[in-house]
């Protein structure tokens, strides 16, 4: 068996899982609230959606499966950082720095692996994974070494003349929950379109992709480039949520923990199966992790038994219920337009 | 020359407890073409299984513990090193027959699954063993220093690395000389031809993988007393284990070998001029060599390319 496949999809972004997630972010703080959980689950919820979808690009749509991509969300929240401290106090200026130094990083890593498929591909990428973690530790002089990046400030948000702080978690909130919506309607956009159905190609044959006559090491490399950018956007906003910069983020742990999550969730056969899978870690480490101190035994439990029986995740779990109660459409070959 | 020869020494040694590490790995990989995150968590299980068999464990304050007790710990050492890695044995047939439901499938989730199992292991020794770091105690004429051609060395340090010469040699003689090596490779080699010829692949894999993760666990002892045991010691381990077999070439026993020697001596040299740096060096390594053969040193065409 192959995984699943996307079924091709383009037309307007708005459908009712755009809304419904859209109503989602609106509403994440008063169910937060109602719920008696913290403000600051629903900033983090927001901006691990932003590195789960981000990393669904590259894992679910071209099939490339990175395993130390946890890499680029450290460097770009190190980078907010260090713009902060040495450059200025800008949010703009920070988020541009983030977003460029966890391009910059993609970009030459990826320079590495776009040859690589399957297995090799994973290893090497957790080999750069692991140096950049490791030299993120050892340059003690630049990231503060294992205690990390302390006293990030959080600069006010800038437009025009009009300054807003974002030093209440609430304000914040909304700032991260306006970013989360553009870059889920920005790789909504992205999947959809050639270019994505491209790196579909690349996906379920690589060989074929390439004699269709498509540059499949220069896509994979443009891929694997965006997917760490949307990393290191993610990274700046969780520095900013941090008021520091981790290297904790960078270990294989955590690179594995958003495979898990994406895998969970099913973003291997849905655009949304990401976001699934974010929420539904959220809640496990809430809910389970009220109840006893060892919940990660009980996720890592979930998921394995989710591996042998449900490899397409929870969205594969919700659209096989859906089919199972609609009659099946009739079997047609779907038409590509070249 | 004086000052790099113990540095090299080291760094041998250290290679060749990496491939006692990696065999069990590399004999999984081969057989399975599947790649076991979970190795490193059977690593540390072995070793807490071994830990739990010298102190007596639960039963410690029974009257059968108390008879064990009396044993001198060079006996109960020897008794553990030997259930400890049974223990882990057993595990990993079982994860072996979890594993099931993912042949046939993308090797990405066989990959998932172990990591999950990992996961699982790890937070389960945390469970039973606690968080601390604690101490396998080795018997007296194993601890200690011994000096060697105007050297120091760590007694233990050698009789571990000999030991991992003699478990290669046992290893490489199974897979080489006996009819069961015989069926497992042929098993990695082609797995539906060894069914058509009438053997049990299902026992076969149970076997191989059951196997594999004994020797995890058994590295896991011989390796407790250098390393400490920590419950997250398991994704050190499999760290290494797996770069080796990227470097070595994916299935080729000798290649893990000579990989584990490179990485061994790549980590003692630099160790001994930039020492924070020391762990960097095997990631370039296999960055260097997978960048110029894509299969490693001595790897042959496998499944886990797709």
């Amino acid at each position: 068996m192959n995984l699943s496949d996307i079924p091709p999809k383009g037309g307007s972004p708005f459908t009712l899982p755009m809304a419904a997630f859209l109503m989602l972010l609106l509403l994440a703080p008063f169910l937060v609230a109602r719920f008696g959980l913290y403000h600051y689950l629903a900033i983090e919820i927001a901006i691990w959606i932003i590195f789960a979808m981000g990393f669904n690009l590259l894992f679910g749509y071209t099939g490339l499966h990175s395993f130390g991509h946890g890499a680029y969300l450290g460097i770009g929240a190190y980078a907010f950082g260090l713009f902060q401290h040495n450059v200025s106090t800008s949010l703009w200026g920070g988020l541009g720095a983030a977003l460029l130094a966890a391009m910059v990083a993609g970009g030459f890593v990826a320079l590495f692996l776009s040859h690589r498929r399957g297995i090799y591909f994973a290893l090497l990428s957790i080999a750069f994974g692991q140096i950049f973690w490791f030299s993120s530790i050892k340059l003690h002089r630049v990231t503060g070494g294992e205690d990390g990046l302390l006293g990030i400030p959080r600069p006010p948000l800038q437009i025009g003349n009009v300054a807003v702080t974002l030093a209440d978690n609430r304000i914040f909130y909304w700032f991260v929950a306006a970013l989360a919506a553009l870059v889920v309607i920005g790789l909504w956009r992205v999947v959809n379109s050639p270019f994505g159905r491209v790196l579909q190609a690349i996906r379920q044959n690589e060989m074929r992709a390439r004699f269709v006559g498509y540059d499949v090491w220069r896509w994979k490399w443009l891929a694997f480039t965006i997917s760490a950018t949307f990393a290191g956007l993610a990274g700046a906003l969780l520095a900013m949520a941090q008021n520091s910069a981790y290297p904790d983020v960078m270990s294989l742990h955590q690179s594995g923990l958003v495979v898990m999550m994406v895998l969970v969730g099913g973003g291997l056969v849905n655009f949304w199966g990401p976001i699934l899978g974010v929420l539904l870690y959220f809640l496990a480490r809430e809910v389970l992790g009220s109840l006893t101190e060892t919940w990660l035994l009980w996720y890592g439990l979930m998921f394995v038994v989710m591996v042998m029986v449900r490899p397409e995740g929870l969205a594969g779990l919700i659209g096989t219920a859906a089919r199972r109660e609609a009659p099946a459409p009739p079997a047609r070959i779907v038409e590509t337009t070249p | 020359m004086q000052s790099i020869l113990p540095h090299l020494i080291n760094g041998l040694t250290l290679g060749l407890l990496f491939a006692l590490i990696a065999l069990g790995f590399t004999l999984i990989v081969g057989v399975m073409e599947v790649i076991n995150l979970a190795h490193g968590s059977l690593f540390a299980l072995g070793a807490y299984f071994a830990l739990t068999t010298i102190s007596g464990g639960p039963l410690a304050a029974t009257e059968f513990g108390q008879w064990w007790l009396t044993f001198p710990l060079g006996t109960r050492y020897v008794v553990a090193a030997i259930v400890g890695p049974l223990l882990a044995g057993l595990v990993g047939a079982f994860l072996e027959i979890c594993l099931r439901p993912t042949y046939g499938k993308a090797s990405l989730y066989g990959l998932l699954l172990t990591f999950g199992a990992a996961l699982v292991l790890e937070e389960s020794i945390r469970l039973v063993w606690g968080a601390g770091e604690q101490n396998l105690r080795t018997p007296g004429p194993i601890t200690g220093a011994v000096l060697i051609g105007g050297m120091i060395f760590s007694t233990y340090k050698v009789y571990a690395a000999a030991f991992a010469i003699f478990a290669i040699l046992c290893v490489w003689l199974f897979l080489e000389k006996t009819p069961y090596g015989a069926i497992i490779k042929a098993g990695a080699h082609d797995s539906e031809m060894v069914r058509a010829l009438g053997y049990d692949l299902g026992r076969l894999r149970l076997f191989v993988f059951g196997f594999g993760a004994a020797l995890a666990g058994l590295a896991g002892v011989v390796m407790a007393p250098i390393w400490g045991l920590r419950p997250h010691i398991g994704l050190d381990v499999v760290i290494p284990a797996f770069l080796i077999i990227v470097i070595g070439g994916v299935g080729s026993f000798w290649g893990a070998v000579i990989a584990s020697l490179l990485v061994g001596l790549s980590v003692g040299l630099t160790g001994a001029f930039v020492p924070a740096w020391s762990m960097v060096s095997m990631y370039i390594l296999l960055i260097l060599i997978v960048g110029f053969r894509a299969r490693g040193l001595l790897g042959r065409k496998s499944a886990l390319e797709n």
